[in-house]
Protein backbone atom coordinates (compact mmCIF):
# COMPACT_ATOMS: atom_id res chain seq x y z
CA UNK A 1 0.00 0.00 0.00
CA UNK A 2 2.97 2.22 0.42
CA UNK A 3 3.43 2.16 -3.47
CA UNK A 4 0.28 3.53 -3.66
CA UNK A 5 1.00 7.42 -3.88
CA UNK A 6 -2.34 10.19 -3.17
CA UNK A 7 -1.64 11.15 -6.77
CA UNK A 8 -2.04 7.30 -8.08
CA UNK A 9 -6.05 6.50 -7.74
CA UNK A 10 -7.10 9.66 -10.29
CA UNK A 11 -5.44 8.13 -12.51
CA UNK A 12 -6.01 4.68 -12.37
CA UNK A 13 -9.59 5.92 -12.46
CA UNK A 14 -8.56 7.45 -15.59
CA UNK A 15 -7.01 4.41 -16.78
CA UNK A 16 -9.87 2.33 -15.73
CA UNK A 17 -12.15 4.70 -17.84
CA UNK A 18 -10.54 4.44 -20.42
CA UNK A 19 -10.10 0.42 -20.75
CA UNK A 20 -14.17 0.23 -20.60
CA UNK A 21 -13.96 2.82 -23.12
CA UNK A 22 -12.36 0.39 -25.26
CA UNK A 23 -13.89 -2.77 -24.25
CA UNK A 24 -17.16 -0.99 -25.45
CA UNK A 25 -16.07 -0.68 -28.59
CA UNK A 26 -14.30 -3.70 -28.97
CA UNK A 27 -15.81 -5.97 -31.67
CA UNK A 28 -14.01 -9.80 -30.57
CA UNK A 29 -13.23 -12.02 -33.72
CA UNK A 30 -13.06 -9.60 -36.33
CA UNK A 31 -10.07 -7.76 -37.91
CA UNK A 32 -11.15 -5.29 -40.53
CA UNK A 33 -8.26 -4.25 -42.54
CA UNK A 34 -8.84 -0.66 -42.19
CA UNK A 35 -8.81 1.02 -38.59
CA UNK A 36 -11.55 3.46 -37.47
CA UNK A 37 -10.41 7.06 -37.89
CA UNK A 38 -13.51 9.15 -36.17
CA UNK A 39 -11.28 11.64 -35.58
CA UNK A 40 -9.06 12.32 -38.38
CA UNK A 41 -9.55 15.58 -38.68
CA UNK A 42 -7.91 16.51 -35.17
CA UNK A 43 -5.57 13.59 -36.28
CA UNK A 44 -3.71 15.12 -38.99
CA UNK A 45 -3.64 18.42 -37.12
CA UNK A 46 -1.15 16.44 -34.19
CA UNK A 47 0.17 14.67 -37.19
CA UNK A 48 1.31 17.86 -38.82
CA UNK A 49 2.56 19.26 -35.84
CA UNK A 50 4.11 16.24 -34.74
CA UNK A 51 5.79 16.52 -37.97
CA UNK A 52 7.21 20.20 -37.56
CA UNK A 53 8.34 19.15 -34.18
CA UNK A 54 10.09 16.17 -35.43
CA UNK A 55 11.82 18.03 -38.50
CA UNK A 56 12.95 20.94 -36.39
CA UNK A 57 13.66 18.64 -33.18
CA UNK A 58 13.71 15.41 -32.99
CA UNK A 59 15.32 14.02 -35.84
CA UNK A 60 17.95 15.99 -36.08
CA UNK A 61 18.44 15.11 -32.19
CA UNK A 62 18.14 11.58 -33.43
CA UNK A 63 20.72 11.98 -36.24
CA UNK A 64 22.88 13.50 -34.26
CA UNK A 65 23.17 10.60 -31.60
CA UNK A 66 23.27 8.31 -34.36
CA UNK A 67 26.38 9.86 -36.31
CA UNK A 68 28.36 10.92 -32.99
CA UNK A 69 27.49 8.04 -30.55
CA UNK A 70 29.59 4.64 -31.01
CA UNK A 71 27.07 2.04 -32.00
CA UNK A 72 28.06 0.27 -29.20
CA UNK A 73 27.58 2.50 -26.75
CA UNK A 74 23.73 3.22 -28.26
CA UNK A 75 23.35 -1.00 -28.35
CA UNK A 76 24.07 -0.93 -24.75
CA UNK A 77 21.78 2.16 -23.92
CA UNK A 78 19.32 0.31 -26.12
CA UNK A 79 20.41 -2.84 -24.29
CA UNK A 80 19.71 -1.19 -20.55
CA UNK A 81 16.42 0.34 -21.17
CA UNK A 82 15.09 -2.94 -22.68
CA UNK A 83 16.26 -4.87 -19.65
CA UNK A 84 14.58 -2.26 -17.41
CA UNK A 85 11.04 -3.05 -19.43
CA UNK A 86 10.98 -6.50 -18.34
CA UNK A 87 8.54 -5.84 -15.81
CA UNK A 88 6.29 -4.86 -18.33
CA UNK A 89 7.44 -7.86 -20.64
CA UNK A 90 6.90 -10.13 -18.03
CA UNK A 91 3.27 -9.49 -16.77
CA UNK A 92 2.06 -9.34 -20.58
CA UNK A 93 3.62 -12.48 -21.02
CA UNK A 94 1.71 -14.03 -17.92
CA UNK A 95 -1.82 -12.19 -18.40
CA UNK A 96 -1.80 -13.60 -22.31
CA UNK A 97 -1.16 -17.23 -20.50
CA UNK A 98 2.38 -17.88 -22.30
CA UNK A 99 4.33 -19.45 -19.87
CA UNK A 100 7.30 -20.27 -22.49
CA UNK A 101 7.92 -16.56 -22.77
CA UNK A 102 7.23 -15.10 -19.74
CA UNK A 103 10.12 -18.22 -19.31
CA UNK A 104 12.35 -16.28 -21.67
CA UNK A 105 11.73 -12.97 -20.75
CA UNK A 106 12.88 -14.35 -17.30
CA UNK A 107 15.84 -15.67 -18.54
CA UNK A 108 16.66 -13.22 -20.56
CA UNK A 109 16.79 -11.10 -17.54
CA UNK A 110 18.93 -13.17 -15.35
CA UNK A 111 21.86 -13.60 -18.18
CA UNK A 112 21.46 -9.88 -19.32
CA UNK A 113 21.65 -8.45 -15.76
CA UNK A 114 24.09 -10.68 -14.56
CA UNK A 115 26.91 -11.94 -17.68
CA UNK A 116 25.24 -8.81 -19.73
CA UNK A 117 26.56 -6.54 -16.92
CA UNK A 118 23.24 -4.97 -15.63
CA UNK A 119 21.78 -5.37 -19.13
CA UNK A 120 24.09 -3.47 -21.06
CA UNK A 121 24.99 -6.39 -23.33
CA UNK A 122 22.21 -8.96 -24.73
CA UNK A 123 24.19 -12.26 -24.64
CA UNK A 124 20.91 -13.99 -23.91
CA UNK A 125 20.26 -13.34 -27.31
CA UNK A 126 23.05 -14.77 -29.06
CA UNK A 127 22.12 -18.03 -26.50
CA UNK A 128 19.02 -17.65 -28.58
CA UNK A 129 16.61 -16.10 -26.53
CA UNK A 130 15.54 -13.75 -28.56
CA UNK A 131 13.86 -10.53 -26.93
CA UNK A 132 9.60 -10.29 -27.95
CA UNK A 133 7.96 -6.88 -27.18
CA UNK A 134 4.75 -7.07 -25.17
CA UNK A 135 2.61 -4.64 -23.96
CA UNK A 136 -1.11 -4.50 -22.20
CA UNK A 137 -2.33 -3.27 -26.14
CA UNK A 138 -1.06 -6.22 -27.31
CA UNK A 139 -2.50 -8.12 -24.22
CA UNK A 140 -5.98 -6.81 -24.83
CA UNK A 141 -6.06 -7.57 -28.73
CA UNK A 142 -4.85 -11.06 -27.85
CA UNK A 143 -8.27 -11.46 -26.07
CA UNK A 144 -10.19 -9.69 -28.74
CA UNK A 145 -10.13 -6.26 -28.12
CA UNK A 146 -10.18 -4.47 -31.39
CA UNK A 147 -7.82 -1.10 -31.72
CA UNK A 148 -11.48 1.36 -30.81
CA UNK A 149 -10.37 4.10 -33.49
CA UNK A 150 -6.93 5.51 -34.40
CA UNK A 151 -5.28 8.62 -32.07
CA UNK A 152 -2.53 10.79 -32.70
CA UNK A 153 -0.88 11.50 -29.16
CA UNK A 154 1.00 14.69 -29.48
CA UNK A 155 5.02 14.31 -29.84
CA UNK A 156 4.19 10.20 -29.30
CA UNK A 157 2.39 9.19 -32.65
CA UNK A 158 0.23 6.82 -33.49
CA UNK A 159 -1.94 5.08 -31.43
CA UNK A 160 -5.34 3.86 -30.91
CA UNK A 161 -7.67 3.78 -27.96
CA UNK A 162 -6.84 0.60 -26.79
CA UNK A 163 -2.89 0.96 -27.18
CA UNK A 164 -3.11 4.22 -25.34
CA UNK A 165 -5.05 2.49 -22.56
CA UNK A 166 -2.90 0.02 -23.03
CA UNK A 167 0.11 2.44 -21.76
CA UNK A 168 -1.79 3.43 -18.83
CA UNK A 169 -1.91 0.07 -17.71
CA UNK A 170 2.14 -0.57 -18.16
CA UNK A 171 2.87 1.99 -16.46
CA UNK A 172 1.64 0.19 -13.13
CA UNK A 173 3.72 -3.04 -13.91
CA UNK A 174 7.01 -0.69 -14.27
CA UNK A 175 8.35 -0.86 -10.44
CA UNK A 176 10.86 2.09 -11.48
CA UNK A 177 7.79 4.56 -11.98
CA UNK A 178 6.46 4.01 -8.49
CA UNK A 179 10.03 4.00 -7.16
CA UNK A 180 10.55 7.50 -9.48
CA UNK A 181 6.88 8.79 -8.31
CA UNK A 182 7.20 7.47 -4.41
CA UNK A 183 11.14 9.40 -4.28
CA UNK A 184 10.00 12.71 -6.34
CA UNK A 185 12.83 11.65 -9.29
CA UNK A 186 9.74 11.93 -11.92
CA UNK A 187 13.39 13.46 -14.02
CA UNK A 188 14.12 9.19 -14.12
CA UNK A 189 11.24 8.19 -16.12
CA UNK A 190 10.88 11.55 -18.11
CA UNK A 191 14.52 11.02 -19.11
CA UNK A 192 14.11 7.21 -19.51
CA UNK A 193 11.54 8.36 -21.95
CA UNK A 194 13.06 11.14 -24.10
CA UNK A 195 16.47 8.48 -24.57
CA UNK A 196 14.20 5.73 -25.84
CA UNK A 197 12.39 8.06 -27.93
CA UNK A 198 15.45 9.17 -29.53
CA UNK A 199 16.89 5.79 -29.67
CA UNK A 200 13.74 4.81 -31.41
CA UNK A 201 13.68 7.47 -34.06
CA UNK A 202 17.32 6.99 -34.83
CA UNK A 203 16.74 3.77 -35.94
CA UNK A 204 14.00 5.04 -38.54
CA UNK A 205 15.49 7.99 -39.70
CA UNK A 206 16.20 6.78 -43.78
CA UNK A 207 12.87 4.39 -43.52
CA UNK A 208 10.51 7.59 -42.51
CA UNK A 209 11.80 9.71 -44.88
CA UNK A 210 11.80 7.50 -47.82
CA UNK A 211 7.94 7.14 -46.85
CA UNK A 212 7.14 10.02 -46.93
CA UNK A 213 8.87 10.86 -50.11
CA UNK A 214 7.35 8.19 -51.93
CA UNK A 215 3.71 8.39 -50.35
CA UNK A 216 0.96 10.85 -51.98
CA UNK A 217 -0.82 10.61 -48.88
CA UNK A 218 1.88 10.33 -45.72
CA UNK A 219 -0.99 10.36 -42.67
CA UNK A 220 -2.72 7.39 -44.60
CA UNK A 221 0.09 5.57 -45.37
CA UNK A 222 1.33 6.09 -41.70
CA UNK A 223 -2.07 4.70 -40.46
CA UNK A 224 -2.59 1.84 -42.40
CA UNK A 225 1.22 0.90 -41.28
CA UNK A 226 0.39 1.17 -37.76
CA UNK A 227 -2.44 -0.54 -37.92
CA UNK A 228 -1.24 -3.82 -39.74
CA UNK A 229 1.72 -3.85 -37.36
CA UNK A 230 -0.12 -4.20 -33.97
CA UNK A 231 -2.14 -6.32 -35.53
CA UNK A 232 1.05 -8.61 -36.24
CA UNK A 233 2.31 -7.71 -33.06
CA UNK A 234 -1.02 -9.03 -31.39
CA UNK A 235 -0.48 -12.33 -33.52
CA UNK A 236 3.65 -12.41 -32.43
CA UNK A 237 4.02 -12.56 -36.28
CA UNK A 238 2.20 -15.67 -37.23
CA UNK A 239 0.03 -16.10 -39.86
CA UNK A 240 -0.52 -13.21 -41.25
CA UNK A 241 -4.51 -12.57 -42.23
CA UNK A 242 -4.36 -12.53 -45.83
CA UNK A 243 -7.15 -10.43 -47.65
CA UNK A 244 -8.77 -12.80 -49.58
CA UNK A 245 -7.68 -11.58 -53.25
CA UNK A 246 -10.12 -12.38 -56.13
CA UNK A 247 -12.37 -9.76 -57.85
CA UNK A 248 -15.39 -10.72 -55.58
CA UNK A 249 -13.64 -9.73 -52.16
CA UNK A 250 -14.64 -5.35 -52.48
CA UNK A 251 -18.47 -6.48 -53.12
CA UNK A 252 -20.51 -8.89 -55.19
CA UNK A 253 -20.53 -6.15 -58.42
CA UNK A 254 -16.79 -6.65 -58.49
CA UNK A 255 -16.42 -9.67 -60.80
CA UNK A 256 -19.11 -8.34 -63.68
CA UNK A 257 -17.58 -4.75 -63.99
CA UNK A 258 -14.09 -6.74 -64.19
CA UNK A 259 -15.11 -8.79 -66.73
CA UNK A 260 -16.82 -6.17 -68.54
CA UNK A 261 -13.75 -4.54 -69.37
CA UNK B 1 -15.92 -68.34 -52.13
CA UNK B 2 -15.28 -66.74 -55.53
CA UNK B 3 -16.82 -63.86 -54.65
CA UNK B 4 -15.21 -63.16 -51.64
CA UNK B 5 -11.80 -62.80 -53.34
CA UNK B 6 -13.11 -60.81 -56.10
CA UNK B 7 -13.90 -58.45 -53.35
CA UNK B 8 -11.04 -58.58 -51.43
CA UNK B 9 -9.54 -58.24 -54.94
CA UNK B 10 -11.47 -55.47 -55.64
CA UNK B 11 -10.59 -53.71 -52.28
CA UNK B 12 -7.23 -53.64 -52.63
CA UNK B 13 -6.87 -52.45 -56.18
CA UNK B 14 -9.12 -49.56 -54.55
CA UNK B 15 -7.00 -48.65 -51.80
CA UNK B 16 -3.80 -48.85 -54.01
CA UNK B 17 -5.49 -45.98 -56.73
CA UNK B 18 -6.33 -44.08 -53.82
CA UNK B 19 -3.03 -44.55 -52.19
CA UNK B 20 -1.18 -43.80 -55.45
CA UNK B 21 -3.71 -41.10 -56.21
CA UNK B 22 -3.04 -39.71 -52.83
CA UNK B 23 0.79 -39.78 -53.16
CA UNK B 24 0.83 -38.13 -56.75
CA UNK B 25 -1.52 -34.54 -55.69
CA UNK B 26 0.61 -34.71 -52.91
CA UNK B 27 4.05 -34.67 -55.20
CA UNK B 28 2.48 -32.55 -57.39
CA UNK B 29 1.65 -29.95 -54.58
CA UNK B 30 5.09 -30.66 -53.03
CA UNK B 31 6.22 -29.73 -56.82
CA UNK B 32 4.32 -26.50 -57.39
CA UNK B 33 5.73 -25.32 -53.75
CA UNK B 34 9.10 -26.35 -54.84
CA UNK B 35 8.68 -24.27 -58.25
CA UNK B 36 7.30 -21.08 -56.73
CA UNK B 37 10.01 -20.98 -53.96
CA UNK B 38 12.69 -21.02 -56.87
CA UNK B 39 10.76 -18.40 -58.50
CA UNK B 40 11.59 -16.03 -55.52
CA UNK B 41 14.96 -17.54 -55.08
CA UNK B 42 15.50 -16.96 -58.80
CA UNK B 43 14.07 -13.26 -58.95
CA UNK B 44 15.99 -12.05 -55.70
CA UNK B 45 19.03 -13.70 -57.87
CA UNK B 46 18.19 -11.67 -60.69
CA UNK B 47 17.90 -8.22 -58.21
CA UNK B 48 21.07 -8.81 -56.57
CA UNK B 49 22.72 -9.17 -60.38
CA UNK B 50 20.86 -5.90 -61.17
CA UNK B 51 22.70 -3.87 -58.25
CA UNK B 52 25.84 -5.35 -58.59
CA UNK B 53 26.34 -4.65 -61.91
CA UNK B 54 29.09 -1.74 -62.04
CA UNK B 55 29.73 0.55 -65.27
CA UNK B 56 25.98 0.98 -65.78
CA UNK B 57 23.86 4.53 -66.06
CA UNK B 58 21.35 5.34 -63.57
CA UNK B 59 18.91 4.71 -66.15
CA UNK B 60 19.97 1.49 -67.44
CA UNK B 61 19.54 0.65 -64.26
CA UNK B 62 16.57 1.64 -63.92
CA UNK B 63 15.28 0.17 -67.30
CA UNK B 64 16.37 -3.54 -65.59
CA UNK B 65 14.73 -3.15 -62.84
CA UNK B 66 11.19 -2.27 -64.41
CA UNK B 67 12.02 -5.01 -66.57
CA UNK B 68 12.26 -7.30 -63.41
CA UNK B 69 9.27 -5.42 -62.00
CA UNK B 70 6.86 -6.38 -65.19
CA UNK B 71 8.13 -9.88 -65.10
CA UNK B 72 7.82 -10.96 -61.33
CA UNK B 73 5.02 -8.61 -60.69
CA UNK B 74 1.22 -9.12 -61.66
CA UNK B 75 1.27 -5.15 -61.07
CA UNK B 76 -2.63 -4.42 -63.31
CA UNK B 77 -3.49 -6.84 -60.92
CA UNK B 78 -2.27 -5.06 -57.52
CA UNK B 79 -2.91 -2.06 -59.18
CA UNK B 80 -6.56 -2.99 -59.56
CA UNK B 81 -6.82 -4.44 -55.97
CA UNK B 82 -4.80 -1.14 -54.95
CA UNK B 83 -7.81 0.28 -55.93
CA UNK B 84 -10.19 -1.82 -54.30
CA UNK B 85 -14.12 -1.04 -54.61
CA UNK B 86 -13.65 2.40 -56.49
CA UNK B 87 -12.14 0.44 -59.57
CA UNK B 88 -15.98 0.10 -60.11
CA UNK B 89 -17.28 3.43 -60.03
CA UNK B 90 -14.27 4.01 -62.25
CA UNK B 91 -14.36 5.04 -66.00
CA UNK B 92 -13.00 2.93 -68.68
CA UNK B 93 -10.37 5.53 -69.29
CA UNK B 94 -10.12 5.89 -65.90
CA UNK B 95 -8.94 2.73 -65.29
CA UNK B 96 -6.46 2.70 -68.55
CA UNK B 97 -4.73 5.58 -67.20
CA UNK B 98 -4.69 4.71 -64.23
CA UNK B 99 -3.24 1.38 -64.56
CA UNK B 100 -0.33 3.07 -66.55
CA UNK B 101 0.20 5.50 -63.68
CA UNK B 102 0.11 2.91 -60.81
CA UNK B 103 3.10 1.36 -63.03
CA UNK B 104 5.03 4.11 -63.00
CA UNK B 105 4.36 4.71 -59.25
CA UNK B 106 5.29 1.56 -58.35
CA UNK B 107 8.34 1.50 -60.28
CA UNK B 108 9.67 4.89 -58.76
CA UNK B 109 8.71 3.98 -55.47
CA UNK B 110 10.72 0.57 -55.41
CA UNK B 111 13.41 1.93 -57.28
CA UNK B 112 14.18 4.65 -54.56
CA UNK B 113 13.77 1.69 -51.88
CA UNK B 114 16.60 -0.38 -54.02
CA UNK B 115 19.05 2.77 -53.01
CA UNK B 116 19.03 1.33 -49.52
CA UNK B 117 20.25 -1.94 -50.21
CA UNK B 118 23.56 -2.59 -48.92
CA UNK B 119 24.13 -5.98 -49.45
CA UNK B 120 21.61 -8.01 -47.55
CA UNK B 121 20.97 -11.64 -48.81
CA UNK B 122 17.75 -13.53 -49.40
CA UNK B 123 17.19 -16.48 -48.22
CA UNK B 124 13.54 -18.50 -49.07
CA UNK B 125 12.48 -20.56 -45.87
CA UNK B 126 9.13 -22.22 -46.74
CA UNK B 127 6.32 -21.99 -48.68
CA UNK B 128 2.12 -22.78 -48.08
CA UNK B 129 -0.68 -22.57 -50.06
CA UNK B 130 -3.78 -19.77 -49.27
CA UNK B 131 -6.81 -19.95 -51.58
CA UNK B 132 -4.84 -20.50 -55.08
CA UNK B 133 -2.21 -18.39 -54.21
CA UNK B 134 0.90 -19.52 -53.08
CA UNK B 135 2.63 -18.01 -49.90
CA UNK B 136 6.48 -18.02 -50.27
CA UNK B 137 8.43 -17.14 -46.93
CA UNK B 138 12.10 -15.78 -46.80
CA UNK B 139 14.01 -13.86 -44.89
CA UNK B 140 16.50 -11.07 -45.98
CA UNK B 141 19.45 -11.79 -43.79
CA UNK B 142 21.90 -8.88 -42.62
CA UNK B 143 24.91 -8.76 -40.73
CA UNK B 144 24.46 -8.48 -36.79
CA UNK B 145 21.08 -8.08 -37.18
CA UNK B 146 18.28 -9.68 -36.83
CA UNK B 147 16.81 -11.01 -39.99
CA UNK B 148 13.95 -9.39 -41.84
CA UNK B 149 11.04 -11.78 -42.93
CA UNK B 150 9.62 -10.72 -46.25
CA UNK B 151 6.22 -13.17 -47.30
CA UNK B 152 5.83 -13.32 -51.01
CA UNK B 153 2.37 -13.95 -52.04
CA UNK B 154 2.80 -15.71 -55.38
CA UNK B 155 -0.27 -16.59 -58.49
CA UNK B 156 -0.03 -19.10 -60.80
CA UNK B 157 -1.44 -17.42 -63.63
CA UNK B 158 -1.94 -17.43 -67.74
CA UNK B 159 1.68 -15.90 -68.13
CA UNK B 160 2.87 -18.13 -65.42
CA UNK B 161 4.25 -17.20 -61.68
CA UNK B 162 3.67 -13.93 -60.89
CA UNK B 163 4.05 -11.92 -57.46
CA UNK B 164 0.30 -9.87 -56.02
CA UNK B 165 1.75 -8.78 -52.69
CA UNK B 166 4.59 -8.69 -50.13
CA UNK B 167 4.39 -8.37 -46.81
CA UNK B 168 6.95 -7.55 -44.86
CA UNK B 169 7.45 -8.03 -40.89
CA UNK B 170 3.51 -8.60 -41.01
CA UNK B 171 2.79 -5.36 -43.00
CA UNK B 172 1.18 -5.75 -46.67
CA UNK B 173 2.44 -3.17 -49.71
CA UNK B 174 -0.86 -4.21 -51.13
CA UNK B 175 -2.71 -3.41 -48.03
CA UNK B 176 -0.58 -0.20 -47.09
CA UNK B 177 -1.36 0.74 -50.83
CA UNK B 178 -5.01 0.30 -50.87
CA UNK B 179 -5.51 2.27 -47.87
CA UNK B 180 -3.24 5.22 -48.98
CA UNK B 181 -5.72 5.55 -52.31
CA UNK B 182 -8.96 4.86 -50.68
CA UNK B 183 -8.05 8.14 -48.11
CA UNK B 184 -6.80 10.18 -51.02
CA UNK B 185 -10.10 9.21 -53.07
CA UNK B 186 -12.15 9.85 -50.01
CA UNK B 187 -10.92 13.33 -49.33
CA UNK B 188 -11.52 13.71 -53.12
CA UNK B 189 -14.73 13.63 -52.01
CA UNK B 190 -15.15 10.09 -53.57
CA UNK B 191 -13.91 10.86 -56.97
CA UNK B 192 -11.07 8.72 -58.21
CA UNK B 193 -9.80 11.59 -60.67
CA UNK B 194 -8.58 13.00 -56.99
CA UNK B 195 -6.15 10.18 -57.22
CA UNK B 196 -5.34 10.08 -60.59
CA UNK B 197 -4.33 13.66 -60.47
CA UNK B 198 -2.11 12.95 -56.97
CA UNK B 199 -0.33 10.39 -58.83
CA UNK B 200 0.30 12.15 -61.89
CA UNK B 201 2.11 14.71 -60.04
CA UNK B 202 3.94 12.16 -57.65
CA UNK B 203 5.36 10.77 -61.47
CA UNK B 204 6.04 13.97 -63.01
CA UNK B 205 8.18 15.41 -60.05
CA UNK B 206 10.28 11.99 -59.89
CA UNK B 207 10.86 11.23 -63.29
Amino acid sequence: MQLLSNARPARFAIAAGALFAVAACATPGSEPSQIADPLEPVNRYIFAANLAIDTTLIEPAATFYRDFVPDPARESVRNFLRNLETPILLANDVLQGDIDAAGVTGRRFFINSTIGILGLFDPAAEMGLARRDEDFGQTMGHYGVGPGFYIVLPILGPSSLRDAAGNFVDYYFDPLNYYADNTDRKYITVSRAVVRGIDARSRTIETLDEIERTSIDFYATIRSLYHQRRQSDIRNGTTPSLPKLDLTSDDADDRTAALKQ
Amino acid sequence: MMADRMIQLRRFVLVLVAATTFSLSAAAQQARADTTEEFIAQLGDRALQVLVQGAQSEEQRAEAFRALLSDGFDLPLIGRYALGRFWRKATPAQRGEYVKLFEDFIVTTYAARLGEYSGETLQVVSSRAVDSDTIVVSEIVREGLQPIRVDWRVRNGDHGFKIVDVVVEGVSMLLTQRDEFASVIQRAGGDVEGLLDRLREKNDAQN
